[in-house]
């Protein structure tokens, strides 16, 4: 259930842990456009919903394609409503940005592992680019809720990438800022903020969604100082039940043993960084 | 057992031997070893279950990218990952019979004599109900789709695993075969008791900016609604031109979907990727048979097998 605090590092998830799943009929209530292609989605799921950070739905849209896409959970309100950021990428995200306010989905979930909180002794060091921040709001939701602060670093081309920056600050977030184009923050790639933010922070646990080539720089410079990481990895998906197995990274399997093709919805999304072969598959996606 | 319809509608069928509580059967590959669907389909809706493809050991499968959605479709080239017969009968087998569900296993050689292994050994398994022969899957170098596109190497695979089991034999039959009747009659004097068809049709697509083909194994598996119009012709050529009990698939998403199948000669049918879709697959299918034959007023849903009328719809 709550993810162990005292625990030197995350458990294996165990799917008896987990919230249950269901497919369930979603109602859009309200759009947030944050940028020219991103939105904020808030939906009203017709039953109980309850979700751990870094878990995430598989949503089917009329007009959307024929498979679901699967969507991090980006935050869960107090009144069993959640939200989804999406950005425009294909046929699937088109319809759900143009979905009209009181339109349904489906929405299958929750799904996949989770983000834990970090051991009481050790600070949150979060690393988001573009829509990777979406796992974090709701994570950062119940850091502030048991009393602890972290660092969170947004990466984006453009200051208007930097999406729900100011959510993170109303966690009481120390929240730091990179775009590649120099409109807000640091002129540059947000994991050029990594080594100061590990030093602010102490004894730092490392979080990071987003771009493969961020993950895979913010994972080099966690193994180099030794500090633990968990990882959000994004991949084309079928079913997110476990099933289709088209979601697959080479990884060392958390019950141990030698690395296989692990599923990314149901041992991840969210993996312990140092169990991921990153050169085995160059074009993951 | 499936619901508590009233006792003059019978939705039961037989085929190959087993008796089955429903005519629709979960796709091998499409629902893993079982149980993963247990919290969002209605496991009282499904027939039996054809676990995924199994050899005598692990497989990693494919790299990725390994899927990729098409109009109405998607591809695949998972090259089979699987876990090995061995893990699937001890950590498996078990909890997909827990669900007290009839478990058709999935079983592919790259050699006759694995086909043959294999079936000895699922032969001395408890659980398992009958067994599919995966002569037909397109994205594995050796074995799969080579022995279902000819009839001589589709009877060596048959009669092999026949020879290794009691079980009920049902190969699963290739659409790249020229013949598939040919085929299908081939399998049956080899000892089959039923086929299934069809399996994924290869297919391709490529990413035009980058001029790189969208799977890594580029050549993959076209299945769901795209497919069911040439699979529903395929069933029908089977059925018209052999006399094995068909098992039919191909983008079932809806009873009507399934009734083409069946009206075309199929006894049972098989859900695959629209499982992926809409795990409300199953029960959505199942009430909408019933209601098909509470209106057409058939008392038994086996009795719709093979009930096409000729002449045209109009």
């Amino acid at each position: 259930m709550t993810p162990s605090t005292e625990a030197a590092g995350p458990p294996a998830p165990s799917r008896a842990d987990l919230p249950p799943r269901a497919d369930q009929a979603a109602t859009l209530v309200a759009r947030n456009q944050l940028s020219p292609d991103a939105q904020l989605l808030r939906f009203e799921s017709e039953g109980p919903l309850r979700v751990l950070p870094g878990q995430f739905a598989m949503v089917r849209v009329g007009g959307g394609g024929l498979l679901r896409r699967p969507y991090s959970y980006c935050d869960l309100l107090d009144d069993g409503a959640f939200t989804l950021l999406v950005k425009e990428v294909g046929v699937g995200t088109r319809a759900l940005m143009n979905l009209p306010v009181g339109g349904e989905v489906s929405s299958l979930g929750p799904l996949g592992t989770t983000f834990d909180l970090p051991p009481p002794d050790l600070t949150p060091v979060i690393v988001a680019g573009g829509v990777g921040i979406a796992p974090f709001v709701l994570f950062c939701r119940r850091l502030a809720q048991s009393g602890r602060r972290g660092i969170v670093l947004l990466g984006g081309r453009r200051r208007p990438d930097l999406y729900l920056w100011d959510a993170f600050e109303r966690f009481g977030m120390d929240v730091r800022v990179a775009s590649e184009d120099g409109s807000a923050g640091h002129h540059g790639l947000v994991t050029a903020l990594l080594d100061a933010a590990l030093a602010d922070a102490g004894r730092p646990f490392l979080y990071s969604c987003g771009p493969t080539g961020m993950l895979l720089r913010v994972a080099e410079l966690a193994t180099a100082a030794g500090v633990p990481h968990q990882v959000s990895i994004e991949r084309r998906m079928g079913c997110g039940m476990g099933c289709c197995l088209g979601c697959v990274v080479w990884a060392r399997p958390p019950s141990g043993g030698p690395e296989e093709y692990l599923r990314s919805c149901t041992e991840g999304p969210v993996f312990d960084a140092e169990t991921i072969a990153w050169d085995r598959d160059p074009h993951p996606l | 057992m499936a619901e508590e319809k009233s006792a003059t509608l019978d939705m039961g069928v037989e085929v190959a031997g087993l008796r089955l509580p429903t005519p629709l059967i979960a796709a091998s590959g499409t629902f893993g070893y079982g149980d993963e669907y247990r919290e969002v389909a209605d496991y009282e809706c499904i027939g039996a279950i054809s676990v995924k493809g199994l050899y005598l050991e692990p497989r990693e499968g494919c790299p990725p990218p390994r899927i990729w959605e098409t109009p109405s479709g998607m591809l695949n080239a998972i090259g089979l990952q699987e876990v090995g017969i061995r893990r699937f009968l001890a950590e498996k087998l078990p909890a997909v019979r827990e669900l007290g569900k009839i478990v058709i296993a999935n079983i592919c050689g790259s050699s006759l004599e694995e086909y043959g292994e294999l079936a000895k050994i699922l032969d001395q398994a408890e659980g398992v109900s009958a067994i599919e022969v995966n002569i037909s899957c397109p994205n594995v170098a050796e074995g799969g789709i080579e022995f279902g596109c000819d009839p001589d190497m589709a009877a060596r695979a048959t009669e092999v695993v026949r020879r290794g089991t009691r079980l009920p034999v049902i190969p699963k039959l290739s659409p790249s075969a020229s013949d598939m009747a040919a085929v299908a009659r081939r399998v049956a004097e080899a000892g089959a008791d039923a086929v299934s068809l069809i399996n994924t049709i290869p297919a391709m697509a490529v990413d035009v900016e980058t001029r790189r083909p969208r799977l890594a194994n580029v050549v993959g598996g076209l299945s769901g609604p795209a497919v069911r119009p040439i699979a529903v012709r395929m069933v029908w050529e089977v059925a018209r031109g052999s006399r094995l009990p068909v098992i039919g698939m191909g983008g079932i998403a809806n009873a009507e979907d399934a009734l083409e199948f069946l009206l075309v000669g199929a006894a049972a049918v098989q859900i695959g990727t629209m499982n992926f879709v809409d795990p409300g697959v199953w029960r959505r299918t199942f009430d909408g048979l019933a209601a098909y034959c509470r209106r057409h007023e058939v008392a038994a849903l086996r009795d719709l097998t093979g009930t096409m009328r000729s002449g045209t719809a109009g």
